[in-house]
C-alpha cells in the first residue's frame, strides 16, 4: 500500500466521498447513505480494551459493537424509517467531524484504502451533556461507473467504555 | 438520613417512590447494603480459560482482580496494593504470572501472594518489621462459582451461594448450561448510560408489557415477530427465589407431539447438535418448560444486577437464530450505569450456528442492538425526570395484576413446569418481587466487617 499524494485526483475524490458521506449522516439521510454501500459491504467495529503494552492487542477480535453486512445495515436503516424508533425521535443532533484523511493504493487498481479520524458529536434533548465519540476508520472504497462506493469499514473506537447511550447511528 | 421503613413501605403495595431512580442518598444506601452484601456476578470461567489469565471487574466502586493461577484455581482479590493503595493491575484483561505495583514494585503472584518487597531486609528489617511471608492481596470476602459463573460478595458471612440461589437455579441453567462442553462468553461490550441501574434490572425481570410498544420498530422491519401485543401476552411470567423472568408461548402443532422439546428448540433456530447437548444438561423438568409446557425463556434478572436475554430474530433472509446474552447493570452513580453485555453460546455448538447466533445478538442487543437502543432512551428519560422535587411526591403505579382489594387478576398458570409463581399474561408481580428483594436488602443493616492491618502480627483489627 502506497500513500496517494494529497494533490492526486484519487485522494481528492476519496476525501470528497467521506465529506459527502458525513453530510448525509449528519442530515439523517440514511437511504441515500445506504446507496453508497457495495453489495458485499462489511462494516465492523471491534470492542477496544485496556491491555498492557506488551500484549499489543487492544481490540478484541471476538466481540464487536458492529459486525454488519448489507442485510443487517438495511434493517438498521429501515428501523430509523419506522414511526417507532424512539431512541432517535426526537433525533440526536449529530456532527461527524472528519480529519487526517489519507488514501493508499491497494493491489486492486479499482480499490483504494482510506484512513480517517472521526469525532462524532451527539447532542440529545436539553438536559444531559452531549456525547463525543472518537474513532479511527479504515475504509475500502471501490471505483464504480457511478463513483466510489464503500466496500469495507473498520471502526476503531478510542474508548474501552463508550460514553453514549447506544450506537443508534453510523460512524 | 433516609427513613428506610417509610421509603420502602409503599413499595410493598406496588407503589414506587419515583425518586429512588435518581437519588444520591438512596444510591449510597444501595452501595452499602445491596452491593455491600449481595452475591454479584464478576466473570465467567471461559473468560479466564487458560492458566494465568485474568480480568478486572467491579462490585459497585470496588475493583477486583479475577485470576486463574498456574494450577488452574480461580482467585478474586481486591485490586489494591496493600502498601500504598495503588491499583496492582491497570489493564482490564490479559495473562500474567505476577503483578508488580508500578509505585514501589511490590510484587504479587496471580494467586494474590506477596512475592517481593524491594529492600525488605534493609528498609523494614525483614520479617521482624514487615510480615511478608504468607501475606497476600485482600481476597474478596466470599467467592462462589456456579456453572462457570464467578460471583463474589463483600459479606464474609454471605449465605452459601446455591442455598441463596434456590429455585432460580432451574431458570439460570436455561441460559448458562446448554452443553457438557460448557458455555463460551464473548465480550463484554461496555458502555455508560445516564440511567439508574435498577430500571434495567426491573425491566428484564418481567416487563413483557413494554415489548410490543417500545420494540414495535423491530417487528415492523421483520427482524423479530414475536413481540406483537397479542403474542407477547401469551407468555408466562415467573418469579422464583432471588429473581424473575419472562417467556414466550411456543406455537402448537407441527412436529410438537412426537418430541415437543426438540420441536420448541428447533422452532427458535437451535440446530440438532445444540438440541442434543442441551438435552444432556437440562433435567427433564427443565426440558418440560419448553416441551410439555410449551414456553421459551426470554428475559430474566437475578437480584441484584445480573440479567439474561434470549430471543430469536431473523439474521438473514429466512434464517432464524436464537442468541443468549448476559448483562450486568454496574452502578456508577444515582444517574449513571455502566452496562456490561456478553454473548453466550454453547462452547461446542457448530461454527455456523455460533456465527448466526452472534449476529442475532449484535442486531438485537448490546451497544448497537436494535431492541436495546429504544430501551435505553426510555431509561435515561426516567432517570432524568426522577431527579427533581416533583418526583419526590409521586408514587409510581407498579400494581399491574392486583385489584384495589389486593386480589390477583390472574391465577397461577396450571401445570407450569418451572418452580415458583408463574402467571400467563401481562403483570408486574415480577417487578414487585424484585423491588421487594431490594427493600429487604435496604432494610437490613450492612455486614460488620473487621478492618485488616497489613504486614503486622495479628492483622485483624
Amino acid at each position: 500500500m502506497a500513500l496517494v499524494p494529497y494533490t492526486h485526483a484519487d485522494h481528492q475524490l476519496t476525501h470528497q466521498f467521506l465529506v459527502e458521506e458525513a453530510h448525509l449522516l449528519d442530515t439523517l439521510r440514511f437511504d441515500d447513505w445506504f446507496a453508497l454501500l457495495t453489495d458485499d459491504i462489511t462494516y465492523v467495529m471491534p470492542v477496544r480494551v485496556t491491555a498492557v503494552k506488551s500484549v499489543d492487542e487492544s481490540t478484541v477480535q471476538t466481540m464487536h459493537h458492529f459486525e454488519e453486512d448489507r442485510y443487517s445495515l438495511r434493517k438498521r436503516v429501515d428501523r430509523f424509517a419506522t414511526k417507532y424508533a424512539w431512541t432517535e425521535d426526537p433525533p440526536s443532533r449529530l456532527r461527524h467531524h472528519l480529519g487526517n484523511v489519507r488514501t493508499f493504493t491497494t493491489d486492486d487498481p479499482d480499490t483504494l484504502a482510506v484512513e480517517s479520524s472521526l469525532l462524532l458529536f451527539r447532542s440529545r434533548g436539553d438536559r444531559n451533556e452531549p456525547d463525543v465519540l472518537s474513532a479511527g476508520r479504515a475504509d475500502r472504497l471501490r471505483r464504480t461507473p457511478d463513483g466510489f462506493r464503500l466496500a469495507r469499514r473498520v471502526i476503531t473506537a478510542d474508548e474501552a467504555v463508550l460514553r453514549t447511550q447506544n450506537l443508534a447511528m453510523f460512524l | 438520613m433516609i427513613d428506610i421503613a417509610a421509603l420502602t413501605a409503599p413499595i410493598r403495595e406496588g407503589l414506587v417512590p419515583a425518586h429512588i431512580y435518581n437519588d444520591a442518598a438512596v444510591h449510597e444506601l444501595e452501595v452499602e447494603r445491596i452491593f455491600g452484601r449481595s452475591w454479584v456476578f464478576l466473570a465467567h470461567e471461559s473468560e479466564i480459560a487458560e492458566p494465568n489469565d485474568y480480568v478486572v471487574r467491579h462490585i459497585a466502586d470496588d475493583s477486583f482482580l479475577v485470576t486463574r493461577d498456574r494450577s488452574g484455581e480461580v482467585h478474586v482479590m481486591f485490586n489494591m496494593c496493600v502498601h500504598r493503595g495503588m491499583q496492582v493491575c491497570r489493564a482490564e484483561r490479559g495473562a500474567a504470572t505476577s503483578f508488580r505495583c508500578p509505585y514501589h514494585a511490590w510484587t504479587y503472584g496471580n494467586d494474590g501472594r506477596l512475592l517481593g518487597v524491594p529492600f525488605h531486609d534493609e528498609a523494614y528489617g525483614g520479617e521482624d518489621g514487615l510480615a511478608r511471608d504468607g501475606q497476600a492481596l485482600l481476597p474478596a470476602p466470599s467467592v462462589a462459582t456456579y456453572k462457570g459463573l464467578i460471583f463474589a460478595s463483600l459479606d464474609p458471612d454471605a449465605p452459601p451461594f446455591q442455598e441463596w440461589l434456590g429455585e432460580f437455579a432451574y431458570y439460570l441453567d436455561l441460559y448458562v448450561d446448554q452443553s457438557p462442553a460448557g458455555m463460551e462468553l464473548r465480550g463484554p461490550q461496555r458502555w455508560r448510560v445516564k440511567a439508574n441501574w435498577k430500571i434495567g434490572a426491573e425491566n428484564f425481570c418481567g416487563d413483557s408489557y413494554h415489548t410490543p410498544h417500545t420494540h414495535a420498530s423491530v417487528v415492523e422491519i421483520g427482524l423479530f415477530g414475536e413481540p406483537k401485543p397479542n403474542k407477547r401476552k401469551e407468555g408466562v411470567l415467573w418469579l422464583a427465589g432471588p429473581g424473575a423472568g419472562t417467556t414466550y408461548k411456543l406455537p402448537a402443532g407441527g412436529d410438537r407431539a412426537a418430541d415437543p422439546f426438540a420441536a420448541g428448540m428447533r422452532y427458535v433456530g437451535y440446530p440438532d447438535e445444540v438440541v442434543a447437548t442441551t438435552r444432556q444438561r437440562w433435567t427433564s423438568a427443565q426440558q418440560d418448560l419448553v416441551g410439555r409446557s410449551g414456553f421459551m425463556p426470554s428475559a430474566a434478572t437475578l437480584f441484584p444486577n445480573l440479567s439474561f436475554v434470549h430471543n430469536w430474530p431473523e439474521v438473514a433472509e429466512g434464517v432464524v437464530a436464537p442468541f443468549i446474552s448476559l448483562r450486568l447493570w454496574q452502578p456508577i452513580g444515582p444517574d449513571e450505569t455502566e452496562v456490561l453485555s456478553w454473548f453466550v453460546v454453547a462452547a461446542d455448538a457448530p461454527e455456523r450456528f455460533k456465527h448466526d447466533s452472534y449476529r442475532a445478538y449484535l442486531m438485537c442487543f448490546g451497544s448497537s442492538g436494535m431492541f436495546e437502543q429504544d430501551d435505553v432512551e426510555n431509561w435515561v428519560s426516567i432517570t432524568t425526570t426522577a431527579g427533581g422535587r416533583m418526583a419526590r411526591r409521586l408514587l409510581l403505579n407498579s400494581r399491574m395484576g392486583l385489584r384495589h382489594d389486593g386480589s390477583a387478576v390472574a391465577s397461577p398458570y396450571p401445570g407450569f413446569a418451572g418452580p415458583g409463581l408463574a402467571k400467563q399474561g401481562y403483570g408486574e408481580a415480577n417487578q414487585r418481587h424484585w423491588l421487594g428483594l431490594w427493600a429487604d436488602a435496604l432494610g437490613t443493616a450492612p455486614p460488620v466487617t473487621p478492618s485488616v492491618a497489613f504486614g503486622v502480627p495479628d492483622g485483624a483489627r
